[in-house]
């Protein structure tokens, strides 16, 4: 493990991620609405590249609503490029099983840039 | 104890039937039970039960074959009707004929109190279902509500909900059975009709899972937790792999179904059961205890003779190869649970 | 880093064992022009329509995200554009270097609305698939091939086998399962049954029909509503041709023929022929033609790909695939570029250990007679450098 500059903090405006090339797959830094989280490049599955598939809200059940679903959480979401599980980008965990997770790294800034410890 | 939580009674002859059928219907047409397009050659009933009436259809020669001769303490009686005959109204009133007859036939001359009921209803009918439900529900012998296999929308859709919750409400499972008949019905495999009596009896207790994923995914059992259900021809042990690939597909779905929230298996105890049938289990029976294990089915398997049908069971066949507790709970106490039905007691009553 | 141009440097210096056979890979043409490119003048217009009638785009169930992923892997699409499993370097790059596959067996999906159209696709697609992926792209030989055929007219499928067969990657007769009402086991199938066997050719199976409306399968207690419930069932349709293979004789009608179910998964074998062996018990005079146990037939003559494998606890998953002992009969298999992807190193742990070298090469290897040694892209081969991220 070590801490390494990751950019400038203006280089990660929020709805933005970019990839390094830390630990064995990599780890994605993510920009979530001013906070900063990073998880794994590697699906806790299979093993998929899991910061190549797209980062979305997801869903939860809402009775009052016509169709049952209220959209919710946009952005903080990962879905695995392939078999589209979802994880939880500010904990690591999935959102249908919490104890299947995602290894998480500690996301710091100092002096403008961005700190990755992994 | 033994329960036998599968007993198909019969009419002495198809006609007895307009006896509990009221003016506009006792002259309808009705298809004959053993019209059914898939009968089996040679008859569907085991070959000694034919020549003294029809087969299954005398009280006491029944009580002697599953209690005296099968060891048996309590039958659950699963009447066939007729099938999904296009006249919904009319399959109604044919469904309240057949439990006035069961009431009036085998129910209450019972004096041992050993038979216990089903409230046949026609889920084409909605209203009609429910208000049969209401009718005979505090009946304390009527313990389960019953539905045909056939289908041409699988259970756990929503316009059926009204009457999986006046069951669930009078604390009755419904049982699901292959129902005799013509009916509108699909055909009766995934790939056409079947050309062979034995491709369409090993194949449609399997529809079943069809019935079964759709009252998890459209969160039937979700919104109503004491609603159970009862899958009665068995074809259970598909039940391990298809679950599989249902729990497997949530982790890739559960968007799309977010009332759904835990893996699909975990609804398995608390709302479904089976019961047993002839093509069910290993054929070695060496992995019987073993594969009673897989997806804990020891706590969803009710022993189910299928009496009078050809592929009758005897219990120590359905149970060979396992273990105490197994066996315990297959012969009886999963039964004794769902339907309330005590230990008989010598000499009294329960 | 290995790059397409890497892949598509056409020395090759030596060969490799073959470890991983990939039994369904689908791979897609450039465009419709490019399959245009191989129809009869009189069909172009017939089976690619413009102007005021353009072709469907089919949908009936939503696989997870589908709007946006195409039900393809999201990190397959090539580097130079395209849809994923349209350029066949990325693809080798992807599944043969990335993934370690060895060879990989190529499955096109396609169906028209009537037998004359569906035929004359399925050939397009044939000679596309021979002129691309087995021609100038398999300058490596690693890639083989379906011979697709239509289910509708199974003399017209007799004739296409008869085209192809003898070609050098060909490797087996690919058919729609969704066949309308007329199970597997039916003599209505016979000719195509009968040219696949005389050649040594697998008949395969796998899911398409997504575009004509009778190709949606209506289930014999009605639909469920999502995905994810529907293809939880989905096995019962093999099960059911499975059952009809057996029970109406084809396998005795046809003493050479394999058929290899793909992409249905195969746990479900195992109750399937438990049910079969029972009934046939019981009821052997309603079968006089079956002369031996069900179970039997599956051995000889059915296959069986991995994909999907199922996330279940692994203890439990091994012990079960040891009870089924059908070792011999499972293919494994990626479904590259499918969304349901299976990576291979992930697979080949799931196994009991005495079953693997079978499930993810030797099965194969002896259905479609394929090499014990394929030649090594560049980049496999030692000082090729690591893969970066």
């Amino acid at each position: 493990m070590q801490r390494r500059a990751v950019c400038a903090v203006e280089d990660l405006p929020p709805g933005t991620m970019k990839l390094v090339q830390a630990g064995k797959f990599g780890v994605g830094v993510y920009n979530i609405a001013g906070s900063l989280y990073a998880i794994a490049n590697y699906c806790s599955h299979e093993g998929a590249p899991l910061c190549l598939g797209y980062t979305r809200g997801t869903t939860e059940y809402a009775p009052e609503m016509p169709d049952k679903i209220r959209h919710v959480r946009e952005g903080q979401i990962a879905r695995c490029p392939w078999h589209q599980w979802e994880f939880d980008i500010t904990t690591g965990e999935s959102l249908a099983d919490p104890k299947k997770r995602v290894r998480t790294y500690e996301v710091d800034v100092a002096d403008g840039q961005v700190y990755l410890t992994a | 104890m033994i329960i036998d939580a599968n007993v198909q009674p019969h009419f002495r002859y198809n006609a007895e039937i307009r006896r509990y059928l009221s003016a506009p219907h006792k002259l309808r047409a009705i298809p004959d039970v053993e019209l059914q397009w898939y009968q089996a050659p040679g008859g569907d009933y085991r070959a000694d039960l034919y020549g003294d009436g029809y087969p299954g259809s005398d009280p006491e020669t029944v009580a002697h074959h599953l209690f005296d001769e099968g060891g048996a303490d309590y039958a659950i009686l699963n009447p066939l009707s007729r099938g999904n005959i296009a006249d919904y109204l009319l399959n109604s009133r044919i469904c309240a004929g057949v439990n006035d007859w069961l009431l009036d036939r085998w129910l209450e001359p019972d004096t041992s109190n050993r038979f216990r009921g089903t409230i046949r209803i026609n889920p084409e009918d909605v209203r009609g279902a429910v208000a049969e439900i209401e009718r005979l529900a505090e009946h304390p012998k009527m313990v389960q509500v019953g539905v045909p296999l056939q289908s041409r929308e699988p259970y756990g859709k929503p316009m059926f909900e009204p009457i999986w919750e006046a069951a669930a409400a009078h604390g009755l499972p419904v049982a699901v059975h292959v129902n005799g008949g013509n009916g509108v019905d699909h055909a009766p495999t995934f790939a056409g009709h079947a050309y062979t009596y034995p491709g369409y009896a090993a194949f449609m207790p399997l529809n079943s899972f069809v019935h079964l994923a759709t009252l998890i995914i459209e969160g039937m059992f979700g919104r109503h937790p004491n609603l159970r259900f009862v899958f009665a021809d068995g074809g259970y042990d598909i039940l391990t792999p298809l679950m599989w690939r249902l729990d497997t597909f949530w982790m890739s779905m559960r968007d799309q179904t977010p009332w759904v929230d835990r893996f699909p298996s975990e609804y398995l105890p608390g709302h479904v059961r089976f019961c047993s049938s002839a093509l069910d289990g290993p054929t070695d029976t060496s992995q019987a205890e073993r594969w009673m294990d897989f997806t804990d089915k020891a706590d969803l398997l009710m022993y189910g003779s299928s009496y009078p049908h050809w592929s009758t069971t005897e219990p120590e066949t359905v149970v060979a190869g396992l273990n105490e507790g197994q066996r315990e709970k297959v012969l009886w106490r999963n039964a004794s649970d769902l339907f309330g039905i005590s230990a008989r007691v010598e000499g009294s009553l329960t | 880093m290995t790059t397409v141009e890497d892949v598509a440097e056409k020395t090759v210096a030596q060969d490799i064992a073959v470890t991983i056979v990939d039994t369904d890979v689908h791979p897609l043409p450039v465009s419709a022009d490019v399959l245009k490119s191989y129809a009869p003048a009189e069909w172009k217009d017939k089976l690619w329509p413009t102007g005021n009638a353009v072709s469907p785009v089919p949908h009936f169930y939503d696989t997870p995200d589908s709007y946006k992923t195409n039900s393809l892997r999201v990190d397959a699409g090539p580097p130079g554009g395209g849809v994923a499993g349209s350029d066949p370097d990325f693809a080798a790059k992807q599944l043969l270097v990335d993934a370690g596959v060895s060879i990989a067996v190529l499955e096109p999906m396609c169906d028209a609305q009537l037998p004359q159209a569906e035929h004359v696709l399925k050939a397009a697609h044939n000679d596309w698939l021979a002129d691309v992926w087995l021609g100038e792209a398999n300058w490596h030989g690693r890639w083989r091939g379906a011979i697709s055929v239509t289910a509708q007219d199974p003399t017209a499928a007799a004739g296409e086998i008869e085209r192809w067969a003898g070609h050098p990657y060909m490797a087996e007769v690919l058919m729609t399962p969704q066949t309308r009402g007329i199970p597997f086991g039916s003599p209505h199938f016979d000719p195509m049954y009968a040219a696949a066997a005389r050649h040594g050719l697998p008949i395969a199976t796998h899911l398409m029909g997504q575009t004509p409306f009778e190709l949606i399968p209506i289930y014999p207690v009605g639909n469920p509503a999502h995905w994810h419930d529907f293809f939880a069932s989905w096995p019962l349709l093999y099960v059911s041709h499975l059952m009809s293979l057996v029970f109406d004789g084809a396998f005795d009608r046809h003493p050479d023929l394999r058929v290899v179910f793909v992409e249905g998964g195969f746990t479900w074998a195992l109750p399937a022929m438990w049910r079969m062996d029972r009934i046939w018990e019981h009821r052997k005079a309603d079968l006089p033609h079956v002369r031996r146990k069900p179970s039997d037939y599956v051995r000889e003559h059915v296959r069986f790909t991995t994909q999907p494998l199922e996330e279940v606890n692994l203890g439990e998953y091994r012990e079960y695939l040891e009870m089924m002992d059908l070792g011999d009969n499972i293919m494994f298999s990626t479904d590259y570029p499918h969304w349901s992807y299976d990576s291979p190193d992930w697979a080949i742990r799931r196994f009991p250990a005495d079953q693997r070298e079978r499930i993810m090469r030797g099965n194969a290897t002896e259905l479609y007679g394929l090499p014990a040694t394929v030649k090594a892209l560049p980049a496999e081969l030692p000082g090729a450098g690591d893969v970066a991220v």
